[in-house]
């Protein structure tokens, strides 16, 4: 029987700095066997464990299109992301998973899709994002709409033009608050909407963000046509096992870790707290 | 009746006496023993002369899960050498389980269904149970388990209204009821059968009249209950309808001390909490330790949020768990077992017949009615 608390270790090779307090970690597993088979979805998560520390859920960022790696793109918020974000190049981390239920993919097939991330948000996107592209025939039109805070905290900024250079994908990006070197769009990610031109009719949105954003985009979504359950979304909760058993992330009769993280918005209204 | 063998036996007092020596020279026996004044706790004996016989507890005052589910317990070791090497560590002891109540025995079953992974939605029926929980599995496989049924209700006791006992008719290996001075032995398990058939000379065939004898003990002692009644059948269908208003979960917040008492004391509370334990620069052990969803901090995520921070969700949640539709589908029985042991515990007599009871007489009231009209338009 295979224990569901037994993580693999995996070895950074190799750190990006995305903002002043994000950062991209690229590992492999220490066994070239695990690295080999694994399989995963865009959505899912790992739990990383920085041995003494403690462990923490982290959405996988890579596409499952791209073979031999996985990188993981974690905001310093915690402790465990506060001692990761520490580690030099060639350290080694506990990897558990993948976990989660992940987002739906071959079901979107054929469809329009719209993606609406806001900071550290788009680090579960950007897996779906470029798998999509890896399979650009698969899909419809594809509008990336992105916001964070200020220009220093967009994360995969050098990403952008190659979304944008792919056929049909339009990526718009914003930010709450300009600098001086600023030229793009200002405001809340929903201003991008009158310029994207969304159709709602055969599409489906996904939704990442700080819980912040998440009522707002649903509501312009709503606006413009979309079902419930074409608005797809993910809950954040401090899943400790990851295997439905601990309890931390239970959201009425739901499992963030194995029912979650991805929800639809029909799915999340009638959860209760 | 489930029986695994439809024979019932019966054992002397004194031969229980001998059987158990042999067992204690070759296991771990885990036993009902006195504590302090009246209590009685489990723990594992070195000696027959330390039980505590059925006649004088009705039941521990903790719940043996600690023995399946310990409050703290090491899941493996870790150490640094020019790389990680990670070593779990399983505790496979061969252990025995005595004077066990058949309301635990129910909550063990309600647990080998959460952890082996039976509780977890599935794309289909055929499909493998998820992540089961080889921690939990490994110690339940290697514990044999001698129940004792109750003749006797304790004051706090409710299990007729929980299908938790006062007898077994399925899950255990033996059950021993006091007849007469010797002991009625049912047979619930192939290994169960093997213990009898490996020490036959302790056992003797009952006759037709013992028979008929364990079936009156059994139908007077659930007489014994009385009026005794919590209506959990209404609360689960007010809880799963959201029928309950919030106003009594405030009220009932008001007197709630956030002790987690409750969870501590409940053989069917089993959430828990993963911490690492550093031993040196370069080794140490990842633990898992008994948490509770009443504690604060139960939701609390990285930067500090607290997601469940209004003591009322705590206490909402935690009957929601134990008495919701949407989880007696996935645990196949409601999460309690009538043990009563959150009647002695908890201070603010917040326990589940209480709560039963108060969600019984409330009215729906019209902004729970609303809720409930809110969430069939969806």
């Amino acid at each position: 029987m295979k224990d569901v608390y037994f993580p693999d270790i995996a070895v950074i090779d190799n750190i990006r700095n995305e903002t002043g307090d994000v950062k991209t970690f690229t590992m492999r597993f220490k066994d070239p066997d695990i690295q080999e088979n694994l399989t995963y979805r865009s959505g899912q998560f790992f739990e990383v464990s920085i041995f003494g520390i403690g462990e923490m859920p982290i959405s996988i960022t890579t596409s499952p299109s791209h073979k031999g790696f996985f990188e993981l793109s974690v905001k310093n918020v915690g402790l465990v992301s506060g001692v990761l974000h520490g580690l030099p190049s060639g350290s080694e981390v506990g990897i558990r998973g993948p976990f989660g239920n992940g987002f739906p993919y071959e079901e979107v097939f054929g469809k329009d899709l719209l993606f609406v991330g806001g900071g550290i948000g788009l680090a579960p996107l950007r897996s779906l994002i470029n798998n999509v592209l890896d399979n650009r025939d698969n899909f419809g039109r594809v509008i990336i709409l992105y916001g964070s805070r200020t220009p220093g905290d967009l994360v995969f900024r050098d990403e952008f033009k190659a979304w944008e250079d792919q056929p049909d994908v339009s990526t718009l990006v914003t930010v709450d608050r300009g600098d001086e070197k600023w030229v793009g769009n200002v405001g809340v990610v929903t201003t991008l909407f009158p310029k994207a031109g969304i159709e709602s009719k055969n599409a489906v949105a996904f939704v990442c963000g700080p819980p912040v954003m998440i009522p707002f985009v649903i509501k312009d979504l709503l606006k413009l046509g979309f079902k419930e359950d074409t608005i797809i979304s993910t809950l954040e909760r401090h899943m400790k096992c990851g295997a439905g058993k601990c309890g931390h992330c239970c959201i009425g009769h739901k499992y963030v870790c194995v029912d979650g993280p991805v929800f639809s918005y029909r799915e999340m209204k009638a959860m209760m707290e | 009746m489930s029986r695994y063998e439809e024979d019932l036996w019966i054992i002397t007092r004194d031969n229980l006496v001998a059987l158990m020596e042999v067992f204690i020279k070759t296991r771990e026996v885990i036993a009902p023993v006195r504590g302090h004044g009246e209590e009685v706790i489990f723990y594992p004996i070195e000696s027959i002369e330390d039980v505590a016989w059925d006649w004088q507890y009705v039941n521990a005052v903790l719940p043996p899960k600690r023995f399946f589910l310990p409050q703290t317990e090491v899941m493996f070791e870790y150490r640094y050498d020019n790389g990680y090497k990670i070593t779990p560590r399983y505790d496979d002891r061969v252990r025995m389980i005595f004077g066990i109540r058949p309301c635990d025995v129910n909550a063990l079953v309600f647990l080998d269904r959460f952890f082996g992974g039976g509780s977890l939605s599935k794309k289909s029926p055929d499909e493998e149970p998820l992540f089961p929980d080889s921690h939990y599995i490994k110690r339940r496989a290697n514990t044999f388990i001698i129940a004792f049924g109750c003749h006797q209700p304790g004051e706090n006791c409710f299990c007729v209204c929980c299908d938790g006992g006062p007898f077994l008719e399925e899950d255990y290996d033996l059950q021993l009821t006091s007849m007469n001075g010797d002991y009625a032995v049912e047979v619930g398990s192939a290994r169960g059968l093997k213990i009898i058939y490996g020490n036959e000379h302790f056992f003797h065939m009952a006759s037709s009249d013992e028979v008929k004898e364990l079936e009156r003990i059994k139908e007077d002692a659930l007489n014994k209950f009385g009026d005794t009644c919590a209506y959990v059948s209404k609360a689960i269908r007010r809880v799963t309808e959201a029928k309950v208003d919030d106003s009594l979960w405030e009220k009932l917040a008001e007197r709630c001390l956030d002790c987690g008492g409750c969870s501590y004391v409940c053989p069917t509370c089993c959430c828990y909490n993963i911490v690492d334990i550093p031993l040196s620069e370069k080794s140490g052990i990842r633990t898992r330790t008994w948490d509770s969803c009443a504690f604060a901090g139960f939701t609390r995520i990285a930067g500090g949020e607290i997601l469940r921070s209004d003591k009322k969700d705590r206490l909402k949640r935690r009957f929601f768990h134990k008495l919701s539709y949407q989880y007696i589908e996935k645990n196949k029985r409601h999460g309690c077992v009538g043990c009563g042991r959150c009647i002695t515990t908890c201070l603010g007599d917040i326990n589940m017949p209480s709560v039963v009871e108060a969600i019984r007489k409330q009215k729906v009231t019209v902004q729970a009615a609303a809720t409930l009209r809110h969430e069939e338009e969806i």
